[in-house]
């Protein structure tokens, strides 16, 4: 009872009723043809190309291919960043010797190499899986050698006094202190990784919502695009709420920094 | 190349010097040469193993001569021209509509509860899916390029601005209420000084993001620039052209931070309370 109040007095209505009236507002300037748009739809022609989409069959095969390929590609990036990461934030010689070649690799904005890619492995899912992959591998990388290397010197003085063995100071301190970190990257990699499978799919590979998308603009249909970019866009949210809640229940407080002692 | 691995270990062995080092989340210390090795040993193979015909992998070597080839036709320096010009427009429409919607949900917790769900909203949808709907209203122009890109750096922007109207100092607001200044006096001598680096930090996470999107719509669209040109060459197999182009997309995005870069070091320096992350 009391908890049913406190939800609806958290609900923000200001800000539900402000999308209304500009949902509204929109749904009226197409309607009476005060926005000089040829192809702009109304928002509840929106909303019928969407139930369209769903009970067609079309929108849940692209979502799922589009879905499947991030997590795939996301679950590699993290590997990748992971290992790279670790061993270039513990090993002083290895992060010497090749940092400054991956400080200037990710100069390059990534996004160019999506026609490399795809003039090496044509139109196919294996382009896709490379580019995404690529993109994935940088924000991990760079968190894991931010968190290792930034772990407090005291924690360190701490594993010389107890003459850890390495290890030991490895797995015991360093990994966890780095730890909130890593999960940071995890995340941004997350959003970036279906984000270039959306780009890959609308230049390269022939599958999924990004195809989905650039058919709709093709045969002219608005309203398909529309709710294909939605969808696009539901499922960015809905990964980056499943992996915040994750990492909340895997993690206590992964936001209030490695500073917070764990009880 | 002996001076600067002798002068390393005295570094190394200064009185707190590793520990600082240590303590600083990322080290932004001088490019050390060394570092190169990787890169410069793949480059190495490359060129050794690759044979110029190669619709794959051809050797860098191969790859200047094709960037000679587009300079002369003057293809390059249109491209390059194109891609700055939309970036310049997109990201200073983003910073100006930015800071003002930032000025207003900043300055008005009632706004910002109102907008913040149509933000949120907003921001969430990818600027990459944007592009196909960009075409199909405003057509394949410099007008819908300059949208995609405004739409996807204005978040940066109005986010550090919101947060930067929130720290602005109580006591600035004060003293321009004792001095009785008007309300354009105020906006002009109190908020918007206090609020600049706030924009700017803004800006500075926009930018590359402007850059990333600026590209991004011309490899989609082939509106003219160095994406469009990119995806050109790969539409025509010139594997050498690409990755040359890859190359000066790099420097670019280099130029545009360093030019950012100088602005901060030579405009914010006097600037107290620099604004840390995001939000």
């Amino acid at each position: 009872m009391t908890s049913r109040m406190r939800r609806l007095r958290w609900i923000n209505w200001p800000g539900l009723l402000t999308m209304g009236l500009l949902a509204g507002a929109w749904e009226a300037a197409v309607r009476w043809s005060l926005l000089d748009y040829q192809y702009l739809p109304a928002p509840a022609a929106i909303a019928q190309g969407a139930r369209t989409l769903l009970t067609s069959g079309e929108l849940i095969p692209n979502v799922l291919h589009t879905l499947l390929v991030t997590l795939i590609g996301w679950s590699l990036a993290s590997a990748i960043g992971i290992a790279l990461g670790l061993l270039l934030g513990l090993s002083p010689t290895a992060y010497r010797y090749s940092m400054t070649s991956f400080e200037v690799t990710k100069a390059i904005p990534p996004i160019t190499f999506v026609p490399a890619t795809l003039l090496i492995f044509g139109f196919s899912l294996r382009m896709e899986l490379v580019i995404v992959v690529y993109v994935g591998v940088w924000p991990v990388l760079i968190n894991t050698i931010g968190g290792v290397r930034g772990v407090p010197v005291e924690l360190l003085d701490v594993a010389r006094m107890l003459r850890m063995s390495r290890y030991h100071r490895v797995r015991k301190l360093i990994v966890p202190a780095a730890i909130p970190e890593i999960i940071v990257g995890l995340r941004l990699t997350l959003s970036l990784c279906l984000v270039l499978a959306v780009v890959a799919e609308m230049v390269g590979n022939p599958a999924g919502l990004g195809h989905a998308l650039v058919l709709a603009q093709q045969a002219l249909q608005p309203e398909k695009m529309f709710a294909y970019v939605l969808s696009a866009g539901v499922l960015g949210i809905t990964l980056n709420a499943v992996f915040r809640s994750a990492a909340a229940w895997m993690l206590p407080s992964p936001t209030s920094g490695r500073g917070g002692g764990s009880p | 190349m002996t001076a600067a691995t002798a002068a390393d270990p005295d570094r190394a062995h200064q009185p707190g010097g590793s520990d600082q080092a240590k303590s600083t989340k990322r080290t932004t210390s001088a490019p050390r040469l060394r570092g190169l090795l990787p890169l410069v040993v793949l480059l190495s193979v490359w060129e050794l193993v690759g044979s110029p015909g190669s619709p794959f992998f051809p050797p860098p070597s191969t790859w200047g001569s094709a960037l000679i080839g587009l300079w002369e036709n003057g293809a390059l320096l249109a491209a390059v021209l194109a891609t700055l010009t939309t970036f310049c427009i997109g990201l200073g429409t983003a910073t100006v509509v930015g800071a003002v919607l930032g000025l207003v949900v900043g300055g008005s917790p009632g706004a910002d509860r109102a907008m913040s769900p149509t933000f949120e909203f907003a921001r969430a949808m990818p600027p990459a899916a944007m592009v196909p709907i960009a075409t199909l209203l405003l057509g394949y122009d410099e007008t819908m390029k300059v949208t995609v890109v405004t739409l996807a750096a204005i978040w940066a922007i109005l986010l550090n601005t919101r947060a930067g109207v929130r720290r602005i100092d109580q006591t600035l607001l004060d003293a321009a209420r004792s001095l009785q200044l008007g309300t354009v006096e105020r906006i002009r001598k109190v908020i918007v000084p206090a609020l600049l680096p706030a924009v700017f930090l803004g800006v500075r996470v926009a930018a590359p993001i402007a850059v990333v999107i600026t590209l991004l719509v011309e490899i989609l669209t082939h509106v003219e620039g160095v994406g469009a040109l990119i995806a050109q060459s790969q539409r025509t197999f010139q594997p050498a052209r690409v990755y040359a182009l890859i190359l000066v997309a790099g420097a670019l995005s280099l130029l545009v931070n360093g030019v950012l870069g100088m602005v901060e070091s030579h405009v914010f320096r006097y600037l107290p309370g620099k604004a840390d992350g995001s939000e």
